[in-house]
């Protein structure tokens, strides 16, 4: 008979809100609206990233949009991309408190072009207001260890580091920085967020012992992004399930997985 | 007459028009939007107390597909 393996709880906390998923999607760069739509409910993902751009008054497809992600059922997380200074990013969080009706906000503040390497002193700096403002910052940052613990200092109770650049699908650049993070920070709702590329980099850095990733151009530009969004579901699952059972300490050496008591032939070796 | 961008484009409109003129005369319908004066959130309780200037910047946000 089997054992039904259950995680250790069946739900963990981000933001006030009680989720089973782990998984935080994306809705950009689909093929098309109705595939963004079967994509995320396949993901069984709980929280959805959306943005603000400038719309015209004619212009009805962000209400066609929104409508979509409102049928969806699950937590909106409005982001600042784009924004180049901390003051742009409180201006657009306040955009997107009023028009998602949310207090939740990714915060991206963007301090280079050529990588959109996130900018560490302006993230702190709209992080430290937005918390004070009553907002939920899910900032978005670098694996630095020290601007992690800038944004801790000023309120974050969520921390997004980097995997490697926004939609490069490398993965995990720096494995130990993430890791450094993880066993720094055990209090903290950690997110791997952006370049995730391929279902296994979700896996590994569940393994490291995240909360959670966040991804969208390796669901979304996968040649069959349904598909993929079922094959990021139980990946996130995998991930979790390992680091939950603990995984094995790596040896120098080989070791025999096999008894050697009774082994037959048994080499004898001589001088 | 005064002169205001709007979303990146020189607008003429009529001086002391508020907020919630403003986007009533660029006929705004769409399901959600909010607005930013020269950079600075302004909140829909504000709409009617707060007036366009000549050389002022309005955004208005919806919402797009984000990662």
């Amino acid at each position: 008979m089997t054992k039904n393996i259950q995680y250790e709880s069946e739900t963990w906390e981000i933001g006030g809100k009680t989720l089973t998923s782990r998984l935080l999607i994306g809705s950009a760069l689909y093929p098309s609206p109705s595939n963004m739509e079967e994509a995320i409910r396949t993901s069984e993902a709980q929280i959805v990233t959306v943005a603000l751009r400038r719309q015209s008054a004619g212009d009805k497809a962000g209400g066609d949009f929104w409508n979509i992600i409102k049928s969806l059922g699950i937590e909106v997380l409005p982001n600042t991309a784009g924004c180049h200074s901390a003051k742009e990013a409180i201006t657009v969080a306040k955009m997107a408190r009023e028009v998602f009706g949310t207090n939740w906000i990714k915060l991206e503040v963007i301090g280079d072009q050529y990588n959109l390497q996130p900018d560490p002193f302006e993230t702190v700096k709209a992080a430290e207001v937005l918390v004070k403002d009553g907002f939920e910052v899910f900032p978005y940052t670098t694996d630095d260890l020290v601007v992690a613990k800038r944004l801790a200092d000023v309120g974050c109770k969520i921390i997004m580091p980097w995997g490697s650049m926004i939609g490069s699908g490398k993965g995990l650049m720096n494995p130990d920085n993430l890791r450094a993070i993880r066993e720094q920070f055990p209090e903290l709702k950690l997110i791997v967020d952006a370049g995730i590329g391929k279902p296994s980099h979700a896996t590994e850095a569940m393994e490291l012992g995240y909360d959670g990733v966040l991804l969208n151009s390796a669901i979304a530009l996968a040649h069959d992004p349904i598909k993929m969004a079922d094959a990021f579901k139980y990946a996130v699952e995998a991930g979790r399930f390992g680091y939950e059972a603990g995984v094995m300490q790596k040896r120098e050496f080989a070791s025999a997985s096999t008894p050697t008591v009774g082994t037959p032939f048994w080499h004898q070796f001589k001088d | 007459m005064i002169k205001i961008s709007v979303n990146g484009e020189v607008k003429e409109i009529e001086e002391n028009l508020n907020i919630e003129e403003l986007v009533n005369l660029l006929n705004y319908k769409i399901a959600g939007f909010a607005v930013a004066l020269n950079s600075t959130f302004v909140a829909i309780s504000s709409y009617n107390k707060t007036i366009v200037k000549a050389g002022d910047t309005i955004d208005i946000l919806a919402p797009v597909q984000g990662g």
